[in-house]
């Protein structure tokens, strides 16, 4: 199941962290919210909680990037880009292959 | 096999330099991708579902040469993407000529043949052309009618023009041994110099999810495949680990062996996850959780793998770490019975 359009509920349930998993996960482009108010659209390529001070880092909409931003500065993540990894482009190939195979075989009636 | 001995000259000397210096981790094959765009949307892959912005980029050769003399990996292996959209791939491919690496560029062979002027015939280039069977099965693994009709034309254009040309084949649940066996005894008709193949990997983001083989099917369907091969049929990878695909070896994946170096920078663990990216090889190297992956560690995502990225590092490995693994692949080598 796909994530986009996803505003995720931060609270007792469900932290920013673990949004952030979300969002790396995620191959479409996000809106990352920030405690100042300010907002940056663009694909989270990377991220590290690991790190002395945990980041992501976003590639913007223009391409640029990555821009990093620390953990504690982010408030949420709306997962608002299309998601390229949703879809069934092979099944649907296959339909279509049994479309035209079933055009072309000769007529059964008499 | 059909490794050229120059070649392997060249990787069992690095091997042994490694394991004299007592390093416990090495690379073998650095997999560069400079570019996640590519002409085809095939059902197996996981690589290029990404947002327009990304799909644009690509790495600067510069970047891409600081990435290969920092890894220090005797081979490069180029995938994408398609490599051959990369506006400056014959500059970079030059470049590592010069260097004297080994290069595999990995390629569709849509755009080969109209591209073929861009570079000259080296030992150290090899074309390392996607196929993943015979017409009907090639067509349908990439989700295109047509392109196996592309692909073979180009190929044989590549050898009359004397380049290397390897093709690179993934085969999934339900592919037909007898078919896969046809389809080696084209490709050796048409005169590549060896074939590689793999498992496919089970890629979260690839559309098609229900054909990905699990361990004891792999093994059962390479058996089909390799237990009575043909003397013609040259194979450009280790024998050992075709070996080990058919079920002969019980290997543990080597994730550092071909690490990955693309838009994004070092990508943890390997070549097929994505658990986040360093700065430096030397940062992937250090500061991985390598005891995370592989099948021992339990992780999920790595019980079924057999991919050749994983464990074809495993296997040369064992050649030269031990006179059994030496002699056994020299035996395989010779008489090509696996």
């Amino acid at each position: 199941m796909s994530l986009q359009g996803w505003v995720p509920d931060i609270g007792p349930y469900l932290t920013v962290a673990e949004v952030i998993e979300h969002a790396f996960d995620y191959r479409g482009n996000v809106t990352v919210m920030r405690h100042d108010g300010e907002e940056l659209v663009g694909y989270l390529s990377n991220r590290d909680a690991a790190a002395p001070e945990p980041f992501v880092e976003v590639i913007d909409e223009e391409g640029e990037g990555p821009i990093r931003i620390r953990y504690a500065d982010i408030v949420n993540i709306r997962f608002t880009g299309k998601d390229p990894a949703e879809g069934n482009s092979w099944k649907a190939w296959l339909e279509r292959k049994e479309r035209e195979k079933a055009q072309h075989a000769p007529s059964t009636s008499a | 096999m059909s490794v050229p001995l120059s070649q392997m000259w060249t990787v069992a000397t690095y091997v042994i330099r490694q394991r004299l210096a007592g390093r416990k981790r090495y690379p073998l094959v650095l997999m560069l991708e400079p570019l996640f765009r590519c002409n085809l949307a095939c059902a197996g892959c996981g690589k290029i579902q990404y947002p327009a912005q990304i799909l644009r980029k690509n790495l600067s050769v510069e970047k891409c040469l600081e990435a290969v003399d920092e890894c220090g990996a005797p081979m490069v292996s180029i995938p994408g993407g398609e490599p051959l959209m990369y506006p400056e791939i014959d500059r970079l491919v030059a470049e590592l000529v010069k260097r004297k690496k080994y290069v595999y560029l990995c390629t569709n062979a849509i755009l080969l043949k109209e591209k073929l002027h861009l570079f000259k015939p080296s030992k150290y280039l090899s074309f390392s052309v996607h196929m993943d069977g015979l017409r009907e099965e090639h067509d349908e693994a990439v989700c295109r009618d047509g392109v196996y009709d592309q692909a073979v034309p180009a190929i044989q254009e590549a050898l009359r023009r004397g380049f290397r040309v390897t093709t690179n084949t993934t085969l999934f649940d339900g592919a037909s041994p007898l078919r896969v066996r046809e389809f080696f005894d084209e490709m050796m008709r048409v005169g590549v110099e060896g074939m590689m193949m793999s498992p496919g990997y089970s890629y979260s983001k690839a559309p098609d999810q229900e054909h990905f083989l699990r361990r004891s099917r792999t093994n059962q369907l390479f058996s089909d495949i390799l237990s009575n091969p043909k003397r013609g049929w040259r194979f450009n990878q280790s024998p050992l680990f075709l070996r080990f695909l058919m079920g002969k070896h019980d290997y543990e994946c080597t994730p550092w062996g071909n690490p990955t170096y693309n838009l994004f920078g070092w990508q943890r663990p390997c070549y097929l996850l994505q658990d986040g990216y360093a700065a430096t090889f030397k940062e992937l190297m250090e500061t991985t959780p390598w005891e995370n992956y592989g099948r021992k560690s339990g992780n999920e995502k790595c019980q079924d793998c057999m991919v050749h990225c994983g464990f074809e590092a495993t296997a040369v490995d064992h050649t030269f770490s031990s006179v059994r693994g030496f002699i056994e692949t020299a035996v395989v080598s010779v008489t090509g019975k696996l």
